[in-house]
């Protein structure tokens, strides 16, 4: 298993200290500390192949943040096997440092009051980048994130989309081998978030880089992931392909469609759950195993002018998964 | 460890620290303005003194200028480096980006240490240094070769052991939010570092040779320039710097042992 991600029943327990609210309890916890302990990660496994892009997904407290910190090598595993690039990350050597790269959407590592290539610089200097890779690699990232206008301005008067174009580019210097992004396009508007994700997507297919990411935004997903990992209370509820995920979770589609003559609301109650009606709008969900069968029998039917037929949204279906785990 | 690695690296810090610092050029003036006086009036001080007697704990007047040049020399060094950083490892933990370091391919310790240089009070290191060239005039003595290295020896275990104190109150901010009590604490016990530790009898004297070291800080490499220097006081300065070293390295490492086990 020389590349991509290896883990192997991994566990992280924290020790919580708990106390009551109020001076009596302040009082009482300086004597006699009260702890719990908290499973953050329960006996996770799953492996990435090298140069695959993989979507993490979950509500936030699921877990997500806290594998991706062991992933990194920030956070010891209580328990586990954990192999990235073909090392144990929280042995923290530099060598496993220089193939792998964290970019957090809402933190910075660019320094505030001069320009983005400053910090290029340090990292230069940090990683140990020969000056003609460094070159060579400045120029790409110039060129992918179209970086030019920016890397004279201090990075105070960057725009929130611009300084991330930096962070990308300040993160990736060293061309690491994998990547965990976490929210990378919060915040930004969907001109910039389809930058950042086109970027992605390059530098992935460029450098045949390994992918782990997570994003509140389902664009991000769909756009980018083939495979996605979803965790919720610490365990993972489905691990495959997005489009199986759709399938398994959700067992009907969405059949959209405007009437040319109004129809009873009960009547079209007999062919699925009505989700929305507003004449001549209306759309009923259909189960997936008859979706040709329902149709033809609207098409027959039914008076209508326009049909079509969609999987549901993917935020529906996520919460879906979500719904489905607590149930 | 790697030397080499980690002076570039220092040097491109300290060059990126200038840039930074460039935008405010007034604090130059004023840095020197502020050095200025406050050497004036321990020069004041040490004559008020001096009306009175013609030694401190042995020392004359013009062996207590070279000790005050070592004191500001050493001042300099703290608001250079020491004090600029203190403050941002809880600001670094808070804001998460502190696992932006941990990821990096450097020491932690070395990077969070030297990330901010102030460039400005060089001055207070220039004016110590004077201070003493002036002292070493005035007291006509032979500035030997033996003499220099010496100095030089003890004056950088004296920084070493500063940097030792410093980082071990920094580590503290793993666990307590608010470090900036602790410098203030730090600042008033180094004041005593203004005089000779043969100013001070009995225990305190132990105590501030060997657990809030300022013999070793300003004492000792001050007795190395004046030729005062006795050979037990060199060892202890470098059992002492060698013994404080290696706790802040340990203090540290622990703590980021804690951090790695217990954040979220």
């Amino acid at each position: 298993m020389q590349n991509g991600i290896h883990v192997e029943h991994l566990s992280k327990h924290f020790k919580v200290h708990e106390r009551e609210a109020g001076m009596g309890g302040a009082w009482r916890s300086l004597f006699r500390r009260q702890f719990r302990t908290v499973t953050a990660v329960d006996e996770i496994s799953f492996h990435i192949e090298p140069g695959e892009i993989v979507g993490f997904l979950g509500p936030n407290g699921a877990g997500k943040t806290t594998t991706m910190k062991m992933l990194s090598g920030l956070l010891h595993p209580t328990s586990g096997e954990l192999l990235v690039g073909g090392y144990k990350p929280f042995q923290q050597k530099a060598a496993f440092k220089k193939r792998i790269t964290l970019v957090m959407g809402q933190k910075s590592q660019l320094i505030w009051d001069i320009p983005a290539m400053e910090t290029f610089l340090v990292n230069q200097a940090i990683y140990e980048i020969p000056d003609a890779q460094f070159k060579e690699t400045v120029g790409e990232l110039i060129d992918l994130l179209e970086l030019e206008p920016l890397l004279k301005k201090p990075v105070r008067n960057l725009s929130l989309g611009e300084r991330m174009k930096c962070e990308l580019a300040a993160s990736l210097l060293h061309r690491p081998e994998i990547i965990f992004l976490d929210e990378p396009t919060i915040g930004l508007d969907v001109n910039m978030q389809e930058t950042v994700r086109r970027f992605i997507k390059a530098y992935n297919e460029r450098f045949n880089a390994t992918v782990l990411l997570t994003s509140h935004y389902m664009a991000d997903v769909t756009a980018l992931c083939k495979r996605v990992i979803i965790i919720n209370h610490g365990k993972i509820l489905f691990d495959g392909d997005l489009a199986a995920l759709v399938q398994n979770l959700a067992p009907y589609k969405v059949a959209k469609l405007t009437l040319s003559a109004p129809v009873e609301r009960e009547h079209l109650q007999t062919y699925g759950e009505i989700l929305h009606v507003e004449y001549p709008e209306v759309s009923v969900k259909l189960p997936r195993a008859d979706v040709s069968g329902a149709s033809a029998k609207i098409l027959a039917e039914l008076p209508v002018q326009d049909f079509t037929v969609e999987d549901p949204p993917m935020e529906d279906v996520i919460g879906l998964a979500f719904a489905g785990e607590s149930a | 460890m790697r030397p080499f690695y980690y002076l570039t690296l220092l040097l491109l810090l300290f060059k990126l620290s200038i840039s930074e610092e460039m935008e405010y050029r007034s604090n130059f003036f004023a840095n020197i303005l502020n050095t200025l006086s406050s050497v004036l009036f321990a020069l004041l001080t040490l004559q008020v003194f001096f009306l009175q007697t013609d030694e401190i704990g042995g020392w004359t007047f013009e062996q207590v200028l070279v000790l005050l040049g070592v004191f500001n020399a050493l001042d300099g060094v703290v608001e250079m480096v020491l004090r600029p950083n203190i403050g941002r490892i809880v600001q670094h933990i808070r804001k998460g980006t502190f696992d932006l370091i941990l990821m990096k391919p450097v020491d932690s310790q070395f990077y969070l240490s030297f990330r901010h240089i102030v460039f400005w009070p060089i001055t207070d290191v220039l004016l110590g240094f004077g201070l003493i060239g002036y002292a070493a005039v005035s007291m006509g003595i032979q500035v030997t070769v033996l003499n220099v290295a010496l100095f030089l020896l003890m004056f950088g275990m004296g920084v070493l052991t500063l940097y030792a104190i410093w980082m071990i109150l920094m580590t503290m901010s793993f666990w307590f939010v608010k470090v900036e009590n602790l410098t203030f604490l730090f600042s008033s016990l180094f004041e005593t570092a203004r005089f000779p530790v043969q100013v001070y009898k009995g225990a305190l004297r132990l105590l501030l040779t060997f657990v809030f070291p300022v013999a070793v800080l300003t004492t000792f490499p001050a007795a190395a320039f004046t030729g005062a220097l006795t050979w037990r006081d060199a060892l202890i300065s470098l059992l002492v710097t060698a013994v404080l070293v290696t706790v802040a390295r340990l203090f540290w490492k622990t703590a980021l042992r804690y951090y790695t086990s217990a954040s979220s």
